[in-house]
C-alpha cells in the first residue's frame, strides 16, 4: 500500500474487524511508523474510555425509585401465591398431603361412579333428605318466632314457607331503612 | 431473602418476567443491576449530579411502570438505555431552549463551528457539590467527553463504556447504522484532539 491509512481504515482496525480487506491494512501498519503511531494513539484513547468507572447514584436511589413505582400483582399470580401458601415446606409433609388429596379424590370418584349407576336410588334418597331438612328448618324457625312474638307470629306461620319469606324480607327492608336513617343522622350531626 | 439471592443469578429476561408478575424483589433487582450504568451515562451527558439523579429516577420509573410492555426478544438493557437517552436528550433540549449554551450553537454542524460559537467562562465559584462533581468528572478524558455534542457523547459512551455493538447502539438510539459509525468516528477524533489540547 503506497498511501497512509484513511481514518475509516484506522477505525476498522480499532474495532478488530477481521474481514477480507484488513490484512493489507495490518501489513501497512507494520511497515509505516506514522500509521502505527496513529493506530496506537486511537487504541490508547479506547483503553482510557473502557477504563472509565461506573458512577454510583446516592445510596437511597433505589428506594426513591421504588416508592414511585406502582406494584400491580395480576389476579392469577395472587391466586397462585395463595395456593402456594397452603403447600407445606417439608418434602415429607408435601408427600403426605398429596397422598391424602389423592385418597379423597379416588373416594369421591368411586362414590360418583357408584351414584351414577344407581341414579334412581340416589334421587329418592336426596329428595327424602331435603324434605326432612326443610321440615326441620321450618320447625326451628316457627319455634323461634313463637318464642319471640307469641300469638302475633301465628298468621305468619299459617302462611307457611311463603309467609316466613315475606316476614324475612320485611325484616331486612326495615333493618336497611333504620341503618340508612342512623347514617343520615350521624352525617348531619358531624356537619354541625 | 432466598428469592433475592436467586434473582442475582437470573438473566434479565427472567427478572423482567418476575417484575411483570408484580414481584417487588424483581423490581429492586433491576434497579440494582442498572442503576450505575444508567446513572453514569446520564451523569456524563448532563454533568450535574442532582439533575442526573432526577433523570435516572424518571428513567427507572418509566421502565418499571411499563414493564408489561417489555418484549423479551429485545435486550432489557437496550430498552433501558433507550429510555435513559430519550429522557436525557429531552432534558438537554429543554435546557437549551431555556438557557444560553456554553457549548456552542446547537445548529453547529462541525466541532469547529461549535467551538466558534461557544462561550468561555473564565472562572466561577464552586459549591461543595460542584467540587465533588468536578472530582468525579474531572479527569482529562471526562473533560474531553464533556466537550462532545450530546449525540456523539451517547454513542461513544455506549460503545466504549458500556461495550455495545454498533447495531445495538443504532437500535437503542433509533439511528441508522451509518450515522452511528460516523458519530463514533467523529467523537474519537474530537476526543483525541481535545486530549491533546488539554495536555498542552
Amino acid at each position: 500500500m503506497e498511501r497512509h491509512l484513511l481514518p475509516e481504515e484506522i477505525d476498522l482496525l480499532l474495532d478488530g474487524e477481521v474481514g477480507f480487506g484488513t490484512p493489507p491494512l495490518k501489513a501497512h501498519v507494520r511497515s509505516c511508523a506514522a500509521c502505527s503511531k496513529e493506530l496506537e494513539g486511537a487504541r490508547a484513547l479506547v483503553r482510557q474510555l473502557e477504563h472509565l468507572p461506573h458512577i454510583a447514584p446516592s445510596p437511597m436511589f433505589a428506594s426513591r425509585v421504588l416508592s414511585r413505582v406502582q406494584l400491580f400483582v395480576p389476579w392469577h399470580v395472587a391466586l397462585l401465591d395463595s395456593v402456594r401458601g397452603f403447600i407445606p415446606q417439608s418434602r415429607a409433609l408435601r408427600f403426605a398431603t398429596a397422598g391424602l388429596f389423592a385418597t379423597i379424590a379416588i373416594a369421591l370418584t368411586t362414590a360418583s361412579v357408584w351414584a351414577w349407576a344407581r341414579l334412581d336410588a340416589v334421587m329418592f334418597t336426596a329428595d327424602f333428605v331435603l324434605d326432612r331438612l326443610r321440615t326441620a328448618a321450618f320447625g326451628a324457625v316457627a319455634t323461634g318466632l313463637s318464642a319471640l312474638f307469641g300469638d302475633a307470629a301465628r298468621p305468619l306461620l299459617a302462611g307457611g314457607v311463603l309467609g316466613l319469606a315475606t316476614a324475612a324480607l320485611l325484616l331486612v327492608v326495615t333493618a336497611a331503612a333504620a341503618a340508612a336513617l342512623i347514617r343520615v343522622a350521624a352525617v348531619r350531626a358531624r356537619g354541625r | 431473602m432466598a428469592l433475592a439471592l436467586d434473582l442475582r443469578n437470573l438473566p434479565d429476561a427472567d427478572v423482567a418476567a418476575l417484575a411483570k408478575e408484580g414481584r417487588e424483589p424483581a423490581f429492586r433487582e433491576l434497579v440494582r443491576r442498572y442503576e450505575r450504568p444508567v446513572f453514569s451515562l446520564i451523569f456524563r451527558m448532563v454533568r450535574d449530579r442532582e439533575t442526573a439523579e432526577d433523570l435516572a429516577q424518571d428513567t427507572f420509573i418509566k421502565v418499571l411502570n411499563n414493564i408489561d410492555r417489555y418484549r423479551p426478544e429485545f435486550k432489557l438493557s437496550s430498552w433501558l438505555f433507550k429510555i435513559a437517552n430519550n429522557v436525557t436528550i429531552d432534558h438537554l433540549r429543554r435546557r437549551q431552549l431555556a438557557t444560553v449554551s456554553l457549548d456552542g450553537s446547537p445548529h453547529a454542524a462541525t466541532a469547529a463551528e461549535a467551538q466558534a460559537t461557544s462561550l468561555d467562562v473564565e472562572s466561577r465559584g464552586q459549591s461543595a457539590l460542584e467540587a465533588i462533581e468536578s472530582r468525579e468528572l474531572g479527569s482529562a478524558i471526562e473533560l474531553a467527553i464533556g466537550k462532545l455534542r450530546p449525540e456523539y457523547r451517547s454513542c461513544i459512551l455506549l460503545r466504549h463504556v458500556e461495550g455495545r455493538s454498533y447495531e445495538e447502539i443504532a437500535a437503542t438510539l433509533d439511528l441508522p447504522l451509518g450515522t452511528v459509525k460516523t458519530y463514533i468516528h467523529r467523537a474519537r477524533h474530537e476526543l483525541r484532539e481535545a486530549l491533546e489540547d488539554l495536555r498542552q
